[in-house]
């Protein structure tokens, strides 16, 4: 396998090499605190923070190839630590911090799944987070130190220098996707290399004489470590790094800190586009200028055309450019991003026939009645490839839905000690298997994801554009009409009394039969109306009729670290009769919550 | 009582802030609110009491730690929190 052409080939080379710049200790990483105050880590001094821990971790014990379980909220901490060990050769597993207003049991047993199944030998938290990690050391087998990031460090034991090659494994992302229980996506020091040169180079199309990064994404997620802080490292780009929560509070800081450090490149997923549309006023745009910024990525979730229109038309007073809109797609299997837009195209989007989507044929229609638009999520990097399948594995032709596949670089070499659920995602092309070989890179990523292609020949050049429909496991089939559960779940989402993305369609079989669940969490006061009004929703949209629609107490539906509804999981529990179903009483109490919070 | 809310703000009345700033943010009412009930109950989701954090914060010009918020479960935690931050010298 060769190196990529424009970036180092591990981190720690691409690290080193930026801290010999001339004006290393002038550009780096800006850390917003909570309270707003900002910490500046320049590029020269993150270096030698991170060669520093590397040696106390060593010193602790811990060698190369060894794993270490990061449980640290603070964005500055979290960077060192997880560079520190990466500059050792010890492979960081980030984990997500507890979660607020939620019980502890169910973070704790995430937390004792991860470590076992990387093995981590130590775990590094803060002092704050410490009380939630504790309960987990007696049940993680491997787990033998928990060391708070005030203790790394306090001793120097000066540096040491670790051989790094690039097919040695760079970290485990554990994916937060929407299985039950995450696996370790393995991403080696090439993976990082190539998707680094493929999203900041040739994406991004990046310019280190100007570009600035602005971000509030998590960092224990692939969109946030990858691409705003490996990616950047990978490429000479400064950024500005604000907690998630922050954000979230108050969406304004995230303009805020775009126009007062003139931030070029931001990325979200959906969700945060719509938050900033409903909460910013328009009368407090004031002197608000966002016409620095060039790149306004999409991704990690369904991408609603309707509320980046949305946004853009909010924001046009603080003269944001809607081409500056990049809408992608990616997943961690595939190290982060699989496919862009062009630069500068912004949302493009492809209107097509509900029923015949229902066939697994995507046929343009004008807007209107009966037809649905989708996002056009750009073309696959150079040494990279993008196709659709069938279910037997054969190529299908431009604008037949089938399962989008991918190979190149960037493709992962599988989930961390599970040979087969690795076998059942990355395996060559059915009907290619028996000339393949796997020295040739013929292993294709099997992405789960439902899409289209559309070949675009403008200027000369032919590319294959994707459009995702949906998740594969999630189709509905109910008498052979395909449903993707997004459409569904999106049409009640806008419904009043409804909170957008707390919506989760399945199918479940009845009597031989492949029928419509809908589940949505509402207030217990308004549940019989809401569940009455959603199905009349349903069938007046999709000429569908669920066999059940259940509204749930919000807050009670499964979610993902990252905040989206379970499918699967939420599926489990309605065939298990677990669902929380929200009654029509009134003044229902929570004793038992009450109970646990006072201890 | 304590020393911080002298001269700041009731108990009574920060929960019908908390009510009211719900409400807004929630966009649907919250009638039956009490400092037992829980947050579960209140059928609002993390990214939503964060919202409405964040509201209470710009509202009462505070600032809540984000360590002190994972042990926050029932209005009555919450309004702890809020209580505990108010500035002891205001008037």
């Amino acid at each position: 396998m060769k190196d990529p052409k424009y970036v180092a080939p591990t981190l720690p080379a691409a690290i080193r090499q930026l801290a010999q710049l001339p004006d290393a200790g002038s550009r780096g990483f800006v850390f917003v605190r909570p309270d707003g105050t900002e910490r500046f880590c320049a590029f020269s001094e993150l270096c030698d923070q991170a060669e520093r821990r590397a040696a106390d971790l060593h010193a602790r014990g811990l060698k190369k190839g060894d794993r270490l379980a990061i449980v640290v909220p603070d964005p500055d901490e979290f960077v060192l630590s997880f560079l520190g060990a990466v500059m050792g050769g010890i492979v960081p597993v980030p984990i997500y911090p507890q979660l607020s207003f939620k019980n502890v049991e169910s973070y704790h047993d995430t937390v004792t799944h991860i470590a076992n199944a990387s093995g981590a030998a130590m775990v590094l938290t803060t002092t704050a987070t410490k009380p939630y990690i504790e309960p987990v050391l007696p049940r993680a087998s491997s787990l033998s130190q928990l060391v708070t990031v005030d203790e790394l460090g306090a001793e120097d034991h000066g540096k040491i220098d670790v051989a790094i090659d690039p097919e040695d494994l760079a970290f485990l992302q554990f994916t937060s996707g929407s299985t039950s229980r995450p696996k370790g996506v393995q991403v080696t020091h090439r993976n990082l290399a190539w998707n680094s040169e493929s999203f900041m180079i040739h994406g991004l199309e990046k310019d280190s004489s100007f570009d600035k990064g602005v971000s509030w994404l998590p960092l224990f997620h692939d969109m946030g470590l990858i691409g705003f802080v490996i990616g950047p490292l990978f490429t000479n780009i400064p950024v500005v790094f604000m907690p998630t929560a922050s954000f979230v509070r108050n969406p304004r800081i995230w303009l805020d800190k775009i126009h007062q450090h003139r931030g070029t490149i931001t990325y979200a997923p959906n969700f945060a586009y719509a938050l900033v549309t409903k909460r910013v006023k328009e009368k407090d745009l004031g002197d608000l200028d966002l016409s620095c910024l060039r790149r306004a990525g999409c991704g990690a979730e369904p991408i609603q055309a309707k509320t980046l229109h949305e946004f853009a038309e909010k924001l046009r007073p603080a003269k944001f450019d809607a081409r500056a809109f990049l809408p992608s797609y990616g997943m961690a299997e595939a190290t982060l991003a699989i496919t862009f837009v062009p630069a500068f195209s912004g949302v493009r989007s492809d209107t097509v026939d509900k029923a015949a989507l229902e066939k697994a044929v995507a046929t343009p229609v004008p807007a209107g009645e009966g037809a649905t638009t989708l996002v056009n999520c750009g073309h696959a990097f150079p040494e990279h490839e993008i196709a659709v399948v069938d279910e037997t594995g054969k190529r299908l032709a431009d604008r037949q839905v089938g399962q989008i596949v991918t190979r190149g670089p960037s493709i992962s070499r599988g989930y961390y000690q599970e040979p087969e659920l690795t076998a059942e995602s990355f395996k060559p092309l059915r009907h290619e298997a028996h000339e393949a070989r796997e020295s040739d890179g013929e292993t294709w990523l099997y992405t789960g994801d439902l899409g289209y292609t559309i070949t675009n020949e403008a200027d000369g050049a032919r590319s294959r554009e994707v459009f995702i429909c949906g998740r594969l496991k999630d189709m509905i089939i109910v008498r052979g009409r395909n449903f993707y559960p997004s459409d569904l779940e999106w049409v009640v989402s806008e419904m009043p009394g409804v909170r957008r993305g707390n919506v989760v369609a399945f199918s479940v079989d009845v009597d031989g039969e492949e029928q419509l669940v809908i589940t949505a969490e509402g207030m217990s006061t308004e549940a019989e109306a809401l569940k009455t009004a959603v199905a009349q929703r349903i069938v007046a949209d999709f000429a569908l009729t669920p066999h059940e629609v259940v509204i749930v107490p919000q807050g009670t539906l499964p979610r993902t670290s990252s905040g989206k509804p379970q499918r699967r999981k939420t599926r489990q529990m309605y065939l298990d009769d677990t669902l929380a179903r929200a009654r029509t009483v009134q003044g229902a109490s929570g004793e038992p919550e009450d109970a646990a919070s006072s201890a | 009582m304590m020393q911080a809310v002298r001269g700041f703000m009731e108990r009574a009345e920060l929960l019908q802030v908390f009510q009211r700033t719900a409400t807004e943010v929630a966009e649907k009412d919250f009638p039956n609110v009490a400092e037992t009930t829980s947050i579960s109950e209140l059928g609002i989701d993390s990214l939503g009491m964060l919202e409405i954090i964040g509201s209470l914060e710009r509202e009462l010009k505070i600032q809540i730690p984000d360590e002190s918020l994972a042990g926050i479960l029932t209005v009555k935690d919450l309004l702890n929190a809020v209580e505990s931050r108010q500035p002891s010298s205001a008037a």
